[in-house]
């Protein structure tokens, strides 16, 4: 397996892999954060896990980044390369239109394909979920096909509503909360992704997205139904023996 | 029945904050708490306090609160006047405060965080995934995830006679800052030369988009990598550049991943002073190595314990309380230190 450390800052160690976006590699990193999570691994106080990267935050006066990187080392060493579990896939209504999605058609013009085409091609796959990040329940997703994986804005927004859908190259995602952000913004789903008050996350990382085009209709609906807590996510599982 | 203080001017945006929530960043919530971790430390080692006892976190303005209950506070980090009853009151030292009180803390004269502790274990509020601390951007965490309103009660709790505490203060001599240390960042060598050589060259001043997200620096803009990247997990000081060739610093409650390439990280005992610098202020960066950094900040955090020690050494000395005084063992002490 072919990985190197970068101590970030005094306290911080960055983990990295192939940058490429791969299930197996990111499982691998998943596994690892699990581990040092499960062990209780002494120092530790945070973890990132990211597409190719684990960022380890630690406590210098409980630990060191040798003790760290010998502690990892011996993870991966072990880990498990032949896991087979099946899928949940969620599927998440999503209205596409210039008003949810001010960059649908500069992504259309990108990819060479009217606004239609657009919307089959982004529904027409499901998306791995790679990590949890950015804001919270925003899931970083992929692999967007290539014809409109359009590179992120050159300034971000200094606000995007909340439960937009947009992508950032091979990336895909929804944004949970308004925020500022770069990507390129396709529309929105009338759930509400993240509730402070019961901060219980719908999706975790090693799921998989399916967006689902909506009229304003249904999505006004949808939204009604969400709000009084009648609406029900449906979720399909697929395949595989789950030998978890 | 509850102690509280009742917030009578909620200041420009005061909230609670302890050390944050880092172990729920790996499900994207960002860490939060204190900006200044210096002044929040030492604002809890004055009364007393455990290490993330929370606190109030005021910007630039502070709040005017009543007190239902009797307490000792400290008041640390950015310059202001601060009145009891309106009568002045010194930062970097504990006060009583009997019940009844109201405090006033003004406008800072230099700096942009101050940290308000109330002994006896500070802020109460319920904690949300571990911590007291309150998030802005995502509601969660303080007082209704929200900064303090006037009217809002904030939980704390009743401080019995501790008269040791009173002796307590520090002298905090006020620095001018010119340059700021980093070590390089993990994507350093993304950089050209010449991007390299201006980002340590250049002058870099702070813009006016300053919150506990991040800092945006103003300068020539720095040329940008071709090559776009993959999110990776984000650490307090990250220096980012932005697509258009700005510096962004990433602080408290910064976005747990980030796609922009990070050419450099502040170093933790320079961070304390760079939250602090105002809009317009202008400094260069100095590269030093990890070793460097790692001693920098064991020494600040060697000025926090030997003071305390100090104080804890010292607590039978004078001035005491008036209950102690009676008191034939420590009254003994007393005579055997001087």
């Amino acid at each position: 397996m072919n990985y190197s450390y970068f101590q970030v800052s005094e306290q911080s160690l960055e983990v990295e892999f192939p940058e490429q976006i791969n299930v197996e590699e990111n499982e691998l990193i998943q596994d690892i954060a699990r581990q040092l999570i499960d062990q209780k691994a002494i120092g530790v106080t945070g973890i990132i896990p990211a597409y190719h990267t684990l960022t380890v935050n630690y406590d210098f006066d409980l630990t060191s980044y040798q003790d760290l990187v010998d502690q990892i080392d011996e993870i991966i060493l072990n880990a498990n390369q032949d896991k087979k579990t099946g899928r949940s896939i969620i599927e998440l209504p999503v209205c596409y239109n210039l008003e949810y999605g001010p960059d649908l058609q500069d992504v259309a013009n990108y990819g060479k394909v009217s606004v239609e085409e657009l919307i089959k091609l982004h529904t027409g796959t499901d998306y791995f979920i790679y990590m949890m990040g950015f804001l919270p329940g925003f899931a970083y997703m992929g692999s967007v096909p290539k014809q409109i994986a359009m590179p992120r804005l050159k300034v971000p927004r200094k606000v995007i509503a909340a439960g937009s859908v947009g992508v950032a190259g091979a990336q895909t995602g929804m944004y949970p909360v308004d925020s500022p952000g770069g990507w390129r913004l396709l529309g929105r789903t009338p759930i509400k992704l993240y509730d402070p008050s019961n901060p219980v996350l719908k999706y975790h990382s090693g799921d998989y997205v399916r967006f689902k085009a909506v009229d304003e209709t249904e999505f006004k609906k949808i939204q009604v139904e969400d709000q009084k807590g009648d609406y029900q996510l449906k979720i399909i599982q697929e395949g595989g023996e789950n030998n978890g | 029945m509850a102690n509280f203080v009742k917030v009578i001017q909620p200041g420009l945006s005061t909230t609670v904050q302890d050390l944050g929530r880092p172990s729920h960043q790996i499900e994207g919530f960002p860490e939060s708490g204190a900006m200044d971790k210096f002044s929040y430390k030492l604002a809890n080692l004055l009364v007393n306090n455990h290490r993330n006892s929370a606190s109030l976190e005021y910007v630039q303005v502070g709040p005017s609160l009543y007190f239902n209950c009797d307490s000792f506070i400290a008041i640390t980090g950015g310059k202001v006047q601060a009145t009891l009853n309106d009568r002045p009151i010194k930062q970097n030292e504990v006060v009583k405060v009997n019940s009844g009180s109201i405090l006033k803390i003004g406008q800072m004269t230099s700096g942009n965080y101050g940290h308000l502790a109330f002994s006896n274990g500070g802020v109460i509020t319920e904690p949300v995934l571990d911590s007291r601390s309150t998030t802005l951007r995502t509601n969660m965490g303080g007082l209704d995830g929200r900064a303090l309103q006037t009217g809002d009660s904030v939980p704390i709790r009743d401080s019995v006679v501790m008269p040791s505490l009173q002796a307590r203060k520090i002298a905090i001599e006020p620095e001018h800052i010119q340059t700021i240390h980093f070590v390089k960042g993990p994507h350093w060598q993304m950089f050209s030369e010449e991007a390299q050589q201006q980002f340590i060259e250049q002058e870099h001043q702070l813009s006016g988009q300053m919150d506990r997200m991040g800092y945006r620096l103003k300068g020539n803009k720095l040329p940008v990598p071709e090559k776009s990247l993959l999110s990776e997990g984000t650490v307090f000081g990250n220096v980012q550049i932005t697509r258009d060739g700005s510096p962004i610093v990433l602080l408290a409650d910064r976005q747990t991943t980030g796609g922009y390439p990070v050419i450099a990280t502040i170093i933790r005992a320079d961070l304390n002073r760079f939250v602090q610098m105002r809009s317009g202020e202008a400094f260069k960066f100095v590269e030093t190595d990890m070793k460097s950094a790692t001693q920098a900040l064991v020494a600040q955090q060697k000025i926090l314990n030997d003071t305390f020690e100090n104080w804890y050494s010292n607590r039978y000395r004078e001035p005491i309380g008036p209950i102690r005084r009676n008191a034939i063992k420590i009254a003994e002490l007393i005579r055997a230190n001087k």
